[in-house]
């Protein structure tokens, strides 16, 4: 074979493109080979809103946040509250007034300082905003300066969850100066162990953190440079982490065998529960629902391994109950209340006086018509007729929170007992939009709420009782599929989505 | 020649105020939770009714529209209600990627349909049997198939390519080029069997009509025959084609820029959509509109240049 003029011109610009594509590639690659490294990229499921602090969400968006800006209280990886801005706090007697003692070595980007007037100036603007978390500073009363370096917090009642909220988004402290400006919303203005290289962010795509220089705490700067690279996708994420273009991401089941076989880590928690809320207690729209029979009925009615295998090829645990074992208010026992038994579903609607059943409505939205299709299928079966409306998933929420349907399915996260009763369970709890309750429920609450250290020991009462009454049809908690690839290593975090960016590390 | 071009422009702008007063008219009946949404699950109705009133939620459809069509027609598309980002400027950083992607693509299937079909058309045998069993495949292998294909092969075995990319106007060429190479093969091999098809029929068409015999006859050479007389004659059916797939390739390249996660004006559109953005997806709906009027014009530009017959109509 000989090759004219053209051709070898041909072959030289194709070596050519491919030696300076393999120089270009090589830094998904990553350096040196033993080298520890210094880069981390996290391949995120949500894009960011804005920097603004009062727009701070707790989940998917917390790492853009940590990045830049520091809180009050930080929470290590099992969940015990450590200091961070504060060096310290305590609770008067009838654990109403919060008092913290600040570092004095925190200054923001733009040269203020964070004292006690900054902290009291963030705390107010958190609740003045009504950011999407405003609910973590529903107890707030007042914030005081009591020198430069102290603040007391007083609450108009306790709150058991107050000083793990100061670790989330109430807790993140911005330029006073920043602080409600349009400016804090692309550019952030913190004193966190990051800063937002803006030359090398791409809105809506990619965010470049670099180390702050002169930090107080050089153990949170484990990195030069920190990219999370927003891909919504899991096809993108997988192909992302699978190729090395970021370190560590969020994969499910099946992508996440994918991962597997080109020997990722998987580092699993248990975060969400899925299943059924069972809203309409009082049975205002579906009157059925009122009986608690219909309700127990429910939960018999489905055969939760072979949904967990099927739907997730078994990536989860099979429970009755909505809290977690690390909650503090589980309960072994109860996981065998409802075991797989139609015949009972069907003898237990007889009793309750539907022996032929009754019509149910339940919203779906993108990502739920597998399992809406499955409970329509497992509650035909014990002659209840599920309805199945498509709605748009920004309507998914809203619509449940209007009380607009009787169940609906969803994943919650299994939260500290204080706050998972807050979520779900009290009268002003967000997934209780029929507000149910009894008198002897609310006894139980307000004993968690005023049980100061042993809160999570009076939540166990809360949880027997919404179990035994079948407020809700829990299925499994399902097992998050964070990967990570060799260069790094992580630390899953309790109760949340993603690992907060402090639990990232360079592989030894 | 000059009428030709104002009629056709008149023609877009009346298009482009139907086009988005029905958007505007469709977005109108899906707004009642934007604010809740905007704010969050945890504001209060009052706050809820404040935002409404501030984003003027509160107003009938028709005061809306001549509102929001009185700040465009002054060059100020608002800002997104979601991110605060001026809607113009979320437009200028994504619309680059969008086009680029579409563009290349569009300039190499043309190029190469042209070469395979005419290929096909005159040689027949063989080439022929392989285009057309090719257009088969092609067109049923959807371009997101081959995103992922390409993606396996090209960035996760080799590592010749990124993944995934974020590019921005700022970026530099070379990243462009890598990040755009794999996206643009996508949809070129997809793109381009059908366009050969087109190009093939309507070469052997004009191959078969008297004039080619007759400049056949008059000696001159296959290849004049070829490029000056059949191809300029074949042209407008394939250029049809090429401004068709264009406007789909807007549409499709949704699921291209997932795959591959770039920042285009795919992603935009889908996210601005399902949160009720409207100023954002008015903005997207207003630039493509304007990208496929100003596609429209310039083929019929170019089909009158290549046929004077269509001027004359």
């Amino acid at each position: 074979m000989k090759f004219g003029p053209k051709s070898t011109v041909m072959a030289v610009l194709t070596a050519t493109a491919l030696a300076l594509t393999a120089c270009g590639g090589g830094a998904g690659g990553g350096g040196n080979a033993g080298a520890p490294a210094t880069t981390l990229t996290i391949g995120q499921l949500q894009d960011l809103v804005s920097f603004e602090p009062a727009d701070a969400h707790i989940g998917h968006t917390m790492p853009y946040y940590q990045a830049v800006y520091d809180t009050l209280i930080r929470r290590a990886p099992d969940g015990t509250l450590e200091p961070m801005v504060a060096e310290s706090w305590t609770y008067n007697a009838d654990n109403t007034v919060l008092t913290l003692k600040l570092r004095t070595d925190v200054t923001f980007s733009d040269g203020t300082k964070l004292d006690a007037a900054a902290v009291k100036a963030n705390l107010d603007h958190f609740k003045e905003a009504k950011g999407r978390d405003a609910y973590q500073v529903a107890s707030l009363g007042s914030v005081a300066v009591v020198d430069a370096s102290t603040v007391a917090v007083t609450l108009t009642a306790q709150d058991p969850a107050f000083t793990y909220y100061l670790s989330l988004a109430a807790g993140i402290m911005g330029s006073p100066k920043a602080l409600g400006t349009e400016a804090i919303k692309t550019v952030p203005d913190g004193s966190g162990p990051y800063e937002l290289d803006a030359k090398n962010t791409v809105k809506g795509s990619q965010y470049v953190f670099t180390k702050r220089a002169n930090y107080w705490d050089k153990d949170l700067q484990k990195f030069d440079k920190i990219t999370m690279k927003f891909l919504a996708d899991v096809t993108a994420r997988t192909n992302a982490i699978v190729s090395g273009q970021v370190d560590a991401t969020l994969l499910d089941p099946k992508t996440g065998k994918q991962a597997d076989a080109a020997g990722l880590t998987l580092n699993d928690s248990q975060v969400d529960w899925q299943g059924l809320l069972l809203m309409d207690r009082d049975g205002k729209v579906t009157p059925e629902m009122a009986n608690p029979k219909v309700r127990q009925a429910m939960n018999f009615a489905f055969d939760r391994k072979t949904i967990l295998d099927q739907q997730l090829l078994g990536k989860g645990t099979v429970t009755n109950q909505v809290f977690g074992p690390e909650s503090g208010a589980y309960l072994p026992e109860l996981d065998n209340s409802y075991p797989y038994d139609p015949a009972k579903a069907k003898a237990l609607l007889a009793e309750a006086g539907y022996p032929n059943g009754f019509t149910l409505k339940i919203p779906t939205m993108t990502g739920f018509e597998a399992i809406t299709a499955t409970i329509q299928q497992q509650l035909g079966d014990i002659g209840i007729k599920v309805q199945i409306e498509t709605i748009p998933q920004a309507n998914y929420v809203p619509d449940l929170a209007a009380a607009k349907y009787s169940a609906a399915v969803f994943n919650l996260y299994q939260a500290e007992p204080w706050v998972a009763v807050n979520q779900m369970i009290s009268t002003t709890a967000l997934y209780n939009p029929f507000k149910s309750t009894t008198p002897e429920l609310a006894d139980l609450i307000t004993k968690v709420q005023n049980g100061g250290e042993k809160s999570a020991e009076e939540a166990k009462a809360v949880n027997k009782y919404v179990t035994e009454n079948a407020w809700f049809v829990p299925f499994y908690r399902l097992d998050q599929m964070f990967y990570t690839n060799k260069k790094i290593t992580v630390e899953p975090q309790l109760q949340q989505a993603i690992p907060s960016i402090y639990n990232y590390a360079p592989a030894k | 020649m000059v009428t030709f071009i104002l009629r056709k422009i008149a023609s877009g702008v009346v298009v482009l105020a139907a086009i988005s007063f029905l958007t505007y008219f469709l977005l109108y009946f899906s707004s009642a939770n934007i604010a809740r949404n905007i704010l969050g699950e945890f504001a209060s109705q009052e706050q809820v009714t404040a935002k409404e009133l501030e984003l003027g939620l509160d107003q009938a459809l028709l005061p809306r529209f001549f509102a929001w069509a009185g700040h465009a027609l002054s060059g100020d598309l608002g800002t997104s209600w979601f991110t605060s980002e001026p809607v113009a400027r979320a437009l200028m950083t994504r619309l680059p990627v969008t086009l680029a992607v579409v563009i290349t693509s569009i300039i190499c299937i043309a190029i190469i349909a042209t070469a395979i079909g005419m290929a096909a058309a005159v040689k027949r045998g063989w080439i022929d049997k392989a285009v057309q069993g090719a257009a088969v495949i092609g067109d049923a292998i959807p371009s997101f198939v081959m995103a992922i294909i390409l993606v396996t092969v090209f960035a996760i075995q080799l590592k010749l390519f990124p993944a995934t990319s974020s590019i921005s106007p700022d970026s530099g060429a070379s990243a462009w080029v890598l990040s755009l190479t794999l996206p643009v093969l996508a949809i070129v091999i997809n793109g381009v069997t059908s366009a050969a098809q087109q190009i093939r029929s309507a070469v052997i068409k004009q191959l078969e009509k008297d004039y080619v015999r007759t400049l056949r006859s008059r000696g001159i050479s296959e290849r004049e025959i070829l490029f000056k007389h059949v191809l300029r004659s074949a042209a407008p059916a394939g250029l049809t084609v090429l401004s068709l797939q264009f406007i789909g390739m807007l549409g499709g390249v949704v699921i291209i820029e997932q795959i591959f996660a770039l920042p285009g004006m795919g992603a935009l559109a889908v996210q601005s959509t399902t949160m009720g953005d409207i100023p954002l997806v008015m903005g997207v709906v207003l630039y493509t509109v304007v990208i496929v009027i100003i596609v429209n014009l310039l083929v019929d530009l170019i089909n009158g240049w290549l046929n004077p017959k269509v001027r004359v109509s």
